[in-house]
């Protein structure tokens, strides 16, 4: 080959190299930029009266006096729209009765989505279930809804292909006294619904109601804590026991060398397994639990980071300086003690690292906690109530509301807030580990 | 100090030494033991179905009346989405591990580092979340222009270069250095106008494809291609590390450009390091179940023609998760068990990768200690 070809040629090796780097800082970028951005709607949104009421009559949260004088002069400007829709119905009656059929039905679906939209009539009779109390209390979702109620949804089937147009349903209405209704409504939407830019924190502190329909996500917050914290209290002690026979006693040997792969092998374990050990194991078998628990599962996530936290230690043990133990053995200290007062203080950042690094692990991971620990709805628990009951927690709730619940694209904002939480909450661990990481550098080097 | 003192310290001492031997042995002896409990668990639907269903029907029925058994889609899924995955992670993430262990300076290696630890730290339902509710929408959208941007990224470098080592051969006889310059232009211009034409044909009839179905299995192969990828990047570059600096100087002593020494000389030093990364990734894609299972589609029968990754498809790791639920109601049935053997299957696969991958590292610092 000659010269400048094979310039080119290493030209375009790093050329390579380079877009393989940038396409992994892209992908980085493209997976989190769009769930933080729609995750942040989880917490600063134009949150509507209704909104405010909720806060106020679920949560205690807000000035009452506020509140209620807010939502009179709400309820004021829906007065006429409310009207509109009784003179229609009054109207209805006196219709010819084929029209009558085809005007009732259209009137009714109008009503509901109005009623979605603003929450019943004071003093009608309220449902039992929460969502059907209030109006929204975004105003995402109550553009979502306003559309719906000027436009109708209509699909059309043309050779074999689905498409779906939308007719205005004030053309539907055309010539009667509801007409002027889908011109009263989006004119006057903010005197009836009172938006306003708010920054609600408290969705990190509010329990849900009505299965996630309104308020925050302690509960699986709390449930997420109680799991990784139940995981590290099975797994550290374990895990660095392990680690100090390792690094200071064991002899090189076939049975070290067993040992060793046994737990590496450990590690490449698949995640879901330890979830069915857990179940047919702890809860089906040993009993450590009725049920889904709390304590199965930590233990479950134990054994799951116990193959991490071994490695680390044992590394972290492995580093510290020789003189240590040679000094603290020169002054006449006995081997357990040099390991207790010496080598485990001077590790513990290096074990602390790799702890914080398994409970981002153990934070995140969903499979193991499926059987063994999660369910969907539940109430916040306190700790003896972990010993023998599920919990909710942020990886399984993640799962379970954005397949399973029955109003998916209605909380969109609350998955996506979950999701920021939770990489929140396991990139926090892994920045506390990065600086203790730095600092024990920096005590190296002096 | 008293003889019995003493004695009773060393006693102690020996009490303590072989209680944290008990304790290593246990953290070491639960792998074990998991082996063999999903074993024993397994065992009874082996017993009452036998095995040659499980293995070559591809009929997953199991609460039907009667119940019909056959994993072959099942197993087929799992391989297909960890074909993908490292189809598209292990190329990336060796070049990337190559450009960081060679080619970019320090502070920039300071920078990536953290990338690829939040890419590693992300809990896999995220990745799933992601998978389900940003990508399978925008795929099912524009599904054509999606692959269509796949295939040039991949097809335009690779044809850039084609043309390239194509032209070096043609004009090698010419002596004159103006002239060769510019028959060589000539050439690549030609070579890499017909391979881009030939590329923009494809590409004409990708963006007519439409994707039913966002939740398929490429989708889910290339989330889970860039949840590995931090391991494949991380561990082959510790492997190119590995290599000492002797065997880089000496080839550039020798007057060899930089392309020329990692492809000839570091990358096949490290080789079984970087085979290690790869399958310690496939281990990964293999083992997960949150993003197949939001994201696969779920649909447990085999795609047609086999290799159609726009298809709907379900893994082992997404059967046992959506299985469970309803099985567990009916403890010891074969429904149950079967799950046992799902997962007993994921095991073995694992495990032989792991004692694979393990003996070819053991292998290779042998090898370099050896130099």
């Amino acid at each position: 080959m000659k010269q400048h070809t094979r310039k080119l040629f290493d030209l375009s090796f790093s050329a390579l190299g380079m877009a393989s780097i940038a396409f992994m800082v892209l992908a980085l970028i493209v997976v989190l930029v769009p769930i933080f951005v729609r995750g942040t709607t989880a917490f600063v949104f134009k949150s509507t009266v209704e909104h405010r009421l909720i806060q106020l009559e679920k949560f205690g949260h807000g000035d009452e006096t506020v509140v209620r004088a807010e939502y009179e002069k709400a309820l004021d400007a829906r007065k006429p729209a409310w009207a509109m829709l009784d003179q229609f119905k009054k109207e209805l009656r006196s219709m010819p009765a084929k029209d009558r059929r085809e005007y009732r039905q259209a009137y009714q679906e109008v009503a509901e989505i109005f009623e979605e939209l603003v929450g019943p009539r004071p003093g009608e009779h309220r449902s039992p279930i929460v969502r059907h109390q209030y109006g929204q209390a975004r105003l995402d979702r109550a553009e979502v809804r306003i559309h719906e109620l000027l436009y109708e949804e209509v699909w059309n089937y043309e050779d074999g292909k689905s498409y779906k147009t939308y007719t205005p349903r004030k053309e539907m209405f055309k010539g009667t006294s509801l007409e002027k209704f889908f011109d009263y409504v989006p004119e006057h939407i903010n005197d009836m619904l009172r938006p306003k830019w708010t920054f609600y924190w408290r969705f990190i502190f509010d329990k849900s109601v009505d299965s996630h329909m309104f308020g925050g996500i302690l509960p699986e917050i709390v449930g997420t804590i109680y799991l990784t914290i139940g995981a590290m209290l099975f797994a550290l002690p374990f895990g660095i026991l392990t680690a100090i026979y390792l690094a200071e006693y064991a002899k090189e040997g076939v049975i070290l060398s067993i040992i060793r792969s046994c737990i590496s092998t450990l590690a490449g374990v698949p995640s879901i397994v330890f979830g069915l050990v857990g179940l047919a194991f702890f809860i089906n078998y040993i009993h450590v639990s009725p049920n889904k628990s709390v304590l199965a599962g930590a233990l479950t996530l134990g054994l799951l980071v116990l193959p991490t936290i071994i490695r680390t230690s044992e590394e972290a043990i492995k580093a510290v300086p020789h003189a240590y133990k040679e000094a603290a053995m020169g002054l006449g200290a006995g081997r357990w003690f040099t390991v207790v007062k010496v080598i485990l203080p001077a590790s513990l950042p290096g074990i602390m690292t790799g702890v914080v690094l398994s409970m981002g692990r153990a934070a995140g991971e969903t499979a193991p906690i499926i059987f063994t620990a999660a369910v969907s709805v539940g109430r916040m628990l306190n700790p003896i109530q972990a010993l023998s009951e599920p919990t909710p927690a942020l990886s399984w709730n993640i799962y379970n509301l954005c397949t399973e619940h029955e109003a998916v694209d209605e909380i969109r904002h609350v998955q996506y807030g979950m999701v920021v939480v939770l990489i929140g909450i396991v990139i926090a661990l892994n920045l506390v580990a990065i600086i203790i990481r730095a600092r024990l550098q920096k005590k190296m080097k002096r | 100090m008293s003889r019995r003192k003493v004695l009773m310290r060393q006693a102690l001492a020996k009490a303590g030494t072989s209680s944290l031997f008990l304790v290593a042995a246990a953290s070491a002896v639960i792998v074990l033991f998991i082996i063999f409990y999903i074993f024993q668990n397994s065992i009874p639907f082996f017993e009452s179905r036998g095995i040659v269903e499980f293995l070559t029907s591809s009929h997953w029925y199991p609460s039907h009346e009667p119940a019909e058994f056959g994993a072959l889609a099942i197993f087929t899924g799992s391989l297909l989405v960890t074909i993908g995955a490292v189809f598209v992670a292990a190329p990336l993430g060796i070049v990337s591990a190559v450009c960081l262990s060679d080619i970019v300076n320090f502070s920039v290696r300071q920078w990536i580092k953290p990338v690829t630890e939040i890419l590693a730290a992300i809990p896999s339902v995220a990745y799933g979340f992601f998978a389900l509710v940003v990508l399978a929408p925008f795929m099912q959208a524009h599904g054509g222009y999606f692959l269509d941007a796949i295939w040039k990224l991949i097809a335009v470098p690779c044809a850039l270069l084609l043309a390239l080592i194509l032209a070096t051969p043609m004009v090698a006889k010419v002596e004159d250095k103006k002239k060769r310059r510019l028959y060589m232009t000539v050439i690549f211009l030609l070579i890499s106008a017909f391979l881009l034409f030939l590329i923009q044909c494809v590409s004409s009839i990708l963006v007519t494809i439409q994707i039913s179905s966002g939740t398929n299995a490429l989708n889910v192969s290339l989330v889970l291609a860039v949840m590995s990828l931090p391991t494949v990047v991380s561990v082959s570059e510790d492997s190119l590390q590995s290599v000492g600096r002797e065997l880089r100087e000496g080839s550039y002593a020798l007057g060899a450009t930089r392309a020329e020494t990692m492809l000839k000389v570091i990358i096949p030093a490290a080789s079984s390091g970087i085979l290690a990364a790869v399958l310690l990734g496939i281990m990964r894609a293999l083992g997960e179940t949150m993003i197949v299972w939001m994201a696969s589609g779920n649909a447990a029968k085999i795609p047609s023609p086999i290799f159609n990754y726009l298809e709907p498809v379900r893994t082992l790791t997404a059967t046992i998760a959506g299985d469970m639920g309803e099985a567990d109601h009916v403890t010891g049935s074969d429904r149950y068990h079967v799950l046992f053997a799902m997962g007993f299957s994921l095991l073995l696969f694992s495990f032989v990768l792991n004692l694979v991958s393990e003996k070819i590292a053991a292998r290779q610092r042998g090898k370099l200690r050896g130099k």
